[in-house]
């Protein structure tokens, strides 16, 4: 059997290093004044960059918190973890995979075709705390 | 109510108030169309303003947002305004206030001065007028009041040199004579400014603009933006970004590359059509017939970038439509409306009007590929380019391309430039610009290169008083020296010369005989680093102080800022035994000849229409 908790802990940490290191190699990239990051002919690369920096180490955190609750509370999730899990991790590998990719190559003020994955991404983040919320609303009411 | 819920509310009284008050202390933002007293920015008429563009444009929009260009026309803030709050310029209470003079007050019909000043005796009264708009940034800055009269703007009688930081009378900032009439300013810039420097202006005069005094006139003057901003170059946005905001048809744009036929992309027009986009305000120009000033003054120009500019404005070309009757019609009421503007060939002097020399050049006429036509963006890009190295600073003084800084804009079509020019590699004599583009155009206090591509001729300069480019740069040498060495170079053919052509620096002649416009010219090349190189500068300073005795104030300015270029002069160092410099073996001048030529001097009334 998966132990779901232990995996969501494991993802997270290793998640949130990856994205902390890519933060700190943007603050890099503004620090040595790359210009292929700070031009303003590269806005729109900055801003995507950014945008997966922040999302990536915001899922890492929701990992954490997902495998936190599998240990405190396993009832909670028990039933849909698979499910839960799979879209949490879907949504970790294309959010802020999908902004990374669009600023590799860009058009303009349009992020490159990369960008397409974000929503995908966005919707699986979706059902993942939809599905979450609602089994944290159906443990309440149990006795 | 608990504690916590007290506690609560407390907190979200005390934020509340803190908002408040944050936003009162903004200041007090009234809409643009309730603005009363200067012209406003209504984008209408398929214009949606540069902030619209913003957002798919975001480079494009920082390079446009720090050039020259946006900056034209602004309102006039503390933030905006170049100049010092010395006593000329005041800010007090959020608004800028001038000190207008009694007479110009009067003469612009300031009918409300909202403040006014009077000291110890009252012929003296001030008016202080509100300052609610700038023109210019770059090199000058001109200020604009509220006149009370609808939304008529008078101009201060002092303009702002942001390189001298300094005021200077409007007047002296013109290549005018004393004598001529001063130019009324009231309502100029609904009038005229309006139409280049803005983004669709409208005058909106309800009678036409100069058939009555400007003080029975009315004007509803707005632009869709100030200053030249995306529009004024691509064309009325508004469709454009309506059907952009499909996705879908951006990315459809951008997999397959086809041109977006919703907007203008002047590069991508024909060479003509992309040149006249910038001729549009870059050229001289006049309306076809009164019937289109007067459609102009009121409802703006029709002009739209990727139309045929001569369908509806006459481009003035002396080469080929001197003779028209339209230009004879203009001849007879101004004429000085061609020789104030061009060379007696037919070459621009006067700078702005860059597009009429473009059509003149043989890279332009005579050329036959439109890949090979030299256009304004052969050399220019209104945009400066991710692989651009300079700083946006630097980019913005000429938007010149990056690789249009040297010769490398001309060796796409003509290579070898090293061996053509006879002079060191390095050298500025071997610079192309400065051969086929030398500073014969006048504007703004100092000279900028011709846009009509030429190359030196001694019989041209003899023919229409335009200095070459050779003793442009040897400003020691007469014009037998230059005829001799084109000759000897590129067996151009020698014109007859004159005493004072074989004998005296070309320089010196036009300094000393020629107009004013010449003077200038020669007195702008004396403080150039090049010419300075090649003709020695020990010489200088006692030209230089002629000319600062000189009757027109532009020459006079001109002169004493290249005299401050100069070392200090020591009249021992002068160079000896000289004639072409007129400096005889003792050390002293040819009084003689410096004085005939003086006395000789064109004194004809020289106006540029800058």
């Amino acid at each position: 059997m998966i132990d779901y908790a232990q995996r969501h802990l494991r993802f997270g940490w290793w998640s949130l290093l990856l994205f902390a290191s890519l933060g700190l190699t943007l603050e890099a990239l503004h620090g040595f004044k790359v210009r292929a990051y700070v031009d303003t002919s590269n806005e729109t690369r900055r801003l995507v960059w950014t945008l997966a920096h922040a999302h990536g180490i915001g899922l890492a955190l929701v990992h954490i918190a997902f495998g936190l609750m599998l240990r405190v509370a396993p009832d909670t999730g028990a039933g849909s973890a698979p499910a839960i899990s799979a879209a949490l991790v879907a949504a970790s590998v294309l959010l802020p995979g999908g902004f990374f990719l669009g600023g590799i190559a860009f058009y303009a003020g349009d992020p490159g075709v990369g960008i397409a994955l974000v929503p995908v991404g966005a919707a699986s983040l979706l059902y993942a705390v939809f599905t979450i919320a609602r089994g944290t609303t159906s443990a309440r009411r149990r006795p | 109510m608990t504690r916590d819920r007290a506690v609560f509310l407390g907190i979200l009284a005390v934020s509340l108030a803190a908002g408040a008050w944050l936003a009162a202390a903004r200041g007090r933002v009234v809409p643009e169309r309730q603005v009363t007293g200067r012209p406003i920015q209504v984008a209408d008429s398929g214009y949606v303003s540069s902030q619209t563009c913003q957002a798919c444009h975001p480079s494009q929009y920082a390079s446009w947002h720090r050039s020259y260009h946006r900056t034209m026309t602004q309102v006039a803030t503390p933030d905006t305004v170049a100049a010092r709050f010395d006593g000329v310029l005041e800010s007090r209470a959020g608004k800028l206030w001038a000190s207008v003079p009694r007479e110009a007050a009067l003469q612009s019909s300031l009918q409300s001065p909202t403040r006014s000043r009077v000291s110890g005796d009252t012929s003296e009264a001030e008016v202080w007028a509100p300052v609610v708009m700038t023109t210019g940034s770059h090199h000058q800055q001109i200020y604009w009041y509220e006149t009370g009269n609808s939304r008529v703007l008078g101009q201060l009688p002092v303009i702002w040199l942001t390189a001298d930081q300094k005021w200077i009378p409007r007047r002296a900032a013109l290549m005018a004579p004393p004598s001529a009439h001063a130019m009324p300013e009231t309502g100029a810039w609904n009038g005229v400014c309006v139409a280049c420097h803005t983004t669709n202006g409208r005058p909106g005069f309800d009678t036409p603009f100069g058939s009555q005094p400007i003080v029975t006139q009315t004007a509803d003057t707005n632009a869709a933006e100030f200053g030249i901003a995306c529009e004024s170059c691509h064309g009325p946005a508004a469709e454009h970004a309506e059907r952009n905001r499909s996705p879908l048809r951006r990315y459809s744009l951008h997999f397959t590359g086809v041109a977006d036929t919703t907007i203008v992309q002047p590069q991508r027009l024909d060479p003509i059509r992309g040149s006249q986009v910038c001729g549009q305000c870059h050229s001289f120009w006049e309306f076809s017939d009164a019937q289109a000033e007067r459609r102009a003054n009121s409802a703006g120009l029709p002009y739209r970038p990727g139309d045929d500019l001569a369908a509806t404005r006459l481009i003035v070309q002396p080469t080929t439509n001197l003779e028209s009757p339209r230009i004879r019609e203009l001849l007879a009421v101004d004429p000085g409306f061609v020789r104030d503007i061009f060379w007696s060939d037919g070459m621009v002097r006067a700078t702005g009007r860059e597009y009429n020399g473009l059509i003149e050049s043989p890279c332009f006429t005579r050329a036959t590929d439109a890949k090979r036509t030299l256009t304004c963006f052969s050399c220019h890009t209104m945009h400066k380019t991710p692989d651009d190295g300079r700083s946006l600073d630097e980019w913005a003084d000429d938007q010149l391309a990056a690789n249009a800084d040297g010769n490398r804009a001309c060796e796409s079509c003509h290579p070898n430039s090293t061996t053509h020019s006879h002079h060191r590699p390095d050298s500025p004599g071997s610079s192309c610009y400065n051969c086929h583009m030398p500073f014969t155009t006048y504007g703004l206090l100092k000279t900028i290169r011709s846009h009509q591509i030429s190359s030196p001729s001694v019989q041209a300069s003899l023919d229409t008083g335009r200095p070459n480019a050779c003793n442009l740069c040897h400003l020691d040498q007469t014009l037998a020296w230059t005829a001799g060495v084109l000759k000897e170079w590129y067996a151009t053919p020698t014109p007859a010369l004159d005493d004072d052509d074989r004998n005296v620096a070309a320089s010196l002649v036009w300094l000393l005989r020629g107009d004013a416009g010449q003077r200038a010219i020669v007195a702008q090349s004396m403080g150039w680093s090049a010419a300075q190189q090649a003709s020695g500068t020990g010489w200088m300073t006692p030209y230089l102080a002629l000319l600062q005795k000189d009757s027109y104030d532009a020459v006079r300015y001109i002169a004493a800022r290249s005299v401050k270029t100069l070392p200090e002069f020591h009249r021992d160092q002068l160079p000896r035994g000289h004639p072409h410099l007129l400096i005889k073996s003792d050390g002293t001048f040819d009084a003689e000849i410096v004085n005939r030529l003086v006395r000789a001097r064109d004194n004809r009334r020289v106006i540029y229409r800058e």
